[in-house]
């Protein structure tokens, strides 16, 4: 799977007069499988070029809606948008688990180290290796780990 | 009641019969959370930064903070503004929010760095005009919307697809649903999908369902957006809706992963009504939900009590609180989808009261759920509106010149979508071997009001075909075929360049809907300028034009004959 | 909202600390802490006295026989109906609340299911309790009855959520933390 972008510095220095981007800057957006999204026309489905993978976001795209977010005073939105370039590597049903792992008493202290650990080495996600991390700070706390589990 | 030995008179007994006195209305009890907005139970204000990191928050300590103080702490206040803002004498920052010469930018900024019982202590200071005046400037996007509820008692697929294609054409931007029998789930949003395309395009659709199964049709590309991620003001009632703001964080950002909209919800009254309201008011508590919301990053909120606004409604000042969660859901630069989505009253003057708050501001979905089927149609246990109301909101928007959203669409234009919608689902369903919809079923749909004038449909068959639609892998690229392949080409092509929307992101801002030529329009392209009389948003040109029409009006030119 | 012609009074007699029972033809009635003191009458004004009378008259009708336990240290419905039906001689018991809201349960199921489910208390009545408890009885003989109809109604909410929420409040104000549940005997009588 591809790595995403850095957060900042590499991408183009967006502002709110290049938004929407699927009018204004076109040029920017690619599918994840690298077909401009010019490409997404009705004769190519019926010619069955498009997949359904092909109507997905990229995580450079999402950089990108970070970095307007940004520039409209957005931190959060920003920051939620970095979190999720890290997740459109991760398969539908490892983010379903990860989700559920999350709930409150699901998961041990090392669960959830686990999963940043898992974030972190195999899918290069920091910023969502740091959230799961501060969760399993905070559930220990706040006595929200699973129950009869071993550290 | 009590028994009572004098007679009453002719006048109580008239009052007694009407509506309103069918409604429930509680005393307060602030020690128990039952209260709305005016609590001595509720925190001072306080925020102190030491080395970066807010040390106290609304006089607690870090190291007693629960999990919504340590969350809000570390991710919705601006560190390094805290200080200096809350510092700002609370009456000083009500007077700007009310006062058009300060900018929403510089309120933002403001709230920004804002701690929660701060907040509360500026819009106590708000009656219900100034907090609508404050709604006016502070809503995120330019241009008011509306969100409509399209579903069935019998949870069928043709009269969703028909019931969804009308509402589109009134003017929704949203449409959601949500089922009786959960199975039916991928039918319906299927039949959602493709009426909303049929009335116009754009619409965004999405369905109701636990987290889970709603993430899931939404990455299929069936659904469009999400909205049922609710939240709740403390810890333990957060805890037993089985999540945390950590859990909830991840949830938004796996949304935003698949390009998909999403929203949270919250409102006042959820917390008390399970119990747990830890002693502060509804609002006070609501104010954390709004934070948690704004630091998890999601783009905008479902707020006005919703499912909860029995509670609210039957306290004093409730809907004044109400109006005042939406405030500040938009001052906290979220979209705000503004409730009046849940059945609140038996008074049609009470149901009208509680509505104008978001309706003459302008917010930026005035329903989170206009019910665009008759109420007891209504899979969401009924909306403050409904299809029998559309002519009165069709008249207010005239009489006192604001824009709700809707419109007065003419009868055959109204007849010709349903029939399309019905027509191009039944050959969604037959391309996709589902079960047959019969031309007595089209028929039937165009001229419906209710389920009840539908013929019956085989349960047990549409239950096995929604399974396998989900066996088999359905997707929202599949409908667009489906559609292309049997002639209804230009629902296609609508439904091909919303999914399209999911490459750019677009709608991932803050407050995206999409116009009727499929232009992205959010808090960035179409940012709210409000700025006192003249300015902002106003109804006129060719929408004022188009909502001068209502069903029955005489012409100038010929009182003889009417005009539509 | 008139009351019955002949009001009925219910008084919970203490019998002693409520224990597991071992024969299989029986259903415990489990009611919440506040159930016939303070409160007299579910949120419609059922008088509990005829709560208990429509429900212990739908369990015996089908040859089956109750008890009832009141239960202390808890007011949630699922808590208090397992508690119920963990003590109970077939497993199967009926949980209420003071405000009407009830459930049936079985021992064997986790605490936060149930066989069927009343949550909708503004709308259960005197004929609902008595298929309520012909329904347990049915169930405590093995058989699988089909379930009682729920009702739904759009406009319960502006009526009764608040009131529901005050009542819930109150209830849970009676709760007394580490008492074990008790065995009562209902005595009702005309007032």
């Amino acid at each position: 799977m591809r790595v995403s972008a850095p957060a900042t510095g590499s991408g183009p220095d967006l502002g709110p007069a290049d938004y929407p981007l699927s009018v204004n800057r076109q040029d920017l957006l690619r599918t994840p499988t690298g077909k401009p999204i010019t490409a997404l026309t009705m004769n190519a489905v019926v010619a069955g070029e498009i997949t359904a993978e092909d109507l997905r976001i990229a995580p450079e795209t999402l950089q990108l809606q970070a970095t307007l977010a940004e520039s409209v005073h957005r931190r959060q939105l920003a920051a939620n948008f970095r979190r999720a370039a890290e997740l459109t590597a991760v398969p539908d049903a490892e983010v379903l688990a990860m989700y559920s792992a999350l709930r409150p008493r699901a998961s041990s202290k090392a669960q959830l180290l686990g999963i940043a650990e898992n974030l972190e080495s195999k899918y290069q996600a920091t910023v969502c290796g740091a959230l799961v991390r501060e969760a399993a700070e905070v559930y220990e706390r706040r006595d929200l780990l699973a129950r009869d589990e071993e550290d | 009641m009590t028994t009572t030995e004098n007679p009453r008179s002719r006048r109580t007994d008239i009052l007694e019969d009407r509506p309103v006195n069918l409604d429930g209305f509680v005393e307060e009890w602030p020690e128990k959370g039952l209260v709305a907005m005016e609590s001595d139970f509720d925190p001072q204000p306080s925020v102190r930064v030491e080395a970066g990191k807010i040390v106290e928050l609304d006089g607690r300590a870090r190291a007693d903070f629960d999990f919504m103080d340590t969350f809000i702490a570390d991710h919705a206040i601006d560190v390094e503004t805290a200080e200096e803002v809350n510092a700002i004498p609370s009456v000083e920052i009500a007077r700007a929010l009310v006062d058009p010469g300060a900018s929403r930018d510089e309120l933002t900024r403001i709230g920004r760095g804002l701690t929660p019982a701060k907040i509360l202590d500026v819009v106590k200071l708000m009656n219900v005009v100034e907090i609508m005046m404050a709604m006016q400037k502070m809503r995120s996007r330019r241009t008011p919307a509306n969100q409509a509820h399209s579903t069935s008692a019998k949870d069928n697929p043709i009269q969703v697809a028909a019931d969804a294609a009308e509402g589109a054409l009134r003017g929704f931007a949203e449409l959601e649903t949500t089922l009786g029998v959960v199975r039916y789930a991928p039918l319906v949003a299927i039949a959602l999908q493709v009426g909303g395309q049929v009335g116009r395009g754009g619409v965004l659709t999405q369905c109701a369902l636990e987290e889970a199964t709603e993430l899931e049709l939404g990455m299929r590309g069936i659904t469009a957006y999400a909205e049922t991620i609710s939240v709740y003001g403390t810890e333990s009632v957060f805890v037993d809706g089985d999540d945390t703001p950590w859990s909830k964080a991840f949830l938004a950002s796996a949304y935003a992963s698949r390009g998909i909209k999403m929203r949270f919800t919250s409102g006042t009254g959820s917390e008390v009504q399970m119990g747990n309201a830890e002693g502060r008011s509804m609002l006070y508590l609501e104010i954390r939900c709004i934070l948690m919301a704004k630091g998890a990053g999601v783009q905008g909120l479902q707020n006005g009590s919703i499912s909860c606004i029995g509670v609210p409604g039957a306290v004093p000042g409730g809907i004044r609180a109400v109006a005042a969660e939406n405030l500040i859901a938009s001052w906290m630069d979220l979209e705000c989808a503004s409730g009046n989505d849940q059945s609140f009253s038996h008074s049609a003057m009470r149901r009208t009261a509680r509505l104008l708050p978001q309706m003459l501001p302008g917010t930026d979905f005035v329903c989170s759920g206009y019910s665009a089927v008759p109420n007891p149609d209504n899979m969401f246990a009924g909306s403050n509106l409904d299809v029998e109301d559309y002519d009165d909101w069709n008249t207010i928007q005239r009489d006192l010149q604001v824009d709700g959203g809707l419109r007065h669409v003419r009868e055959p234009e109204i007849l010709q979508a349903r029939e399309k919608a019905a027509r191009a689902l039944q050959a969604v369903f037959a391309e996709l071997d589902l079960p047959r919809i019969t031309d007595e079923e089209v028929e039937a749909a165009v001229y419906a009001h209710g389920s009840e004038d539908y013929p019956e449909r085989d349960v047990l068959e549409d239950l096995k075909g929604a399974q396998s639609v989900m066996d088999r892998g359905v997707t929202g690229l599949d409908l667009v075929k489906a559609l292309e392949r049997s002639g209804f080409h230009d629902v296609a092509e609508n439904l091909l360049t919303v999914l399209r929307q999911r490459v750019s992101g677009d709608l991932l801002q803050t407050a995206a809907i999409l116009t009727d030529e499929f232009v992205p329009l959010s808090a960035i392209n179409d940012a709210n300028d409000y700025g006192g009389p003249g300015s902002g948003y106003r109804l006129q040109g060719e929408r004022w034009e188009q909502l001068k029409k209502l069903r029955h009006v005489t012409s100038a030119e010929n009182p003889e004959t009417e005009v539509s | 909202m008139t009351a019955p012609t002949a009001e009925r009074t219910l008084t919970l007699k203490e019998v002693g600390p409520a224990k597991r029972a071992s024969r299989p033809d029986e259903v415990v009635v489990a009611v919440s802490p506040a159930f016939s003191d303070p409160f007299t009458k579910t949120i419609v004004d059922v008088p509990h006295a005829e709560v208990i009378r429509q429900i212990l008259a739908g369990i015996e009708e089908q040859g089956v026989h109750a008890r009832v336990i009141k239960v202390w240290d808890t007011a949630d419905l699922a808590a208090v109906a397992h508690t119920g039906a963990r003590l109970s001689g077939s497993g199967i018991s009926i949980g209420l609340l003071s405000r009407g809201t009830a459930m049936i349960h079985q021992r064997d199921l986790p605490r936060l299911s149930n066989l069927e489910l009343f949550p909708q208390s503004p709308l259960l009545d005197a004929e609902v309790f008595r298929r309520i408890g012909s329904n347990a009885a049915q169930y405590a003989k093995g058989e699988s009855p089909a379930p009682v109809p729920t009702r739904n109604d759009q406009m319960a909410r502006p009526r009764w959520q608040a009131k529901a929420a005050l009542l819930h409040l109150k209830e849970f104000e009676c709760i007394v933390a580490g008492r074990k549940p008790v065995e009562v005997e209902p005595v009702i009588s005309r007032a």
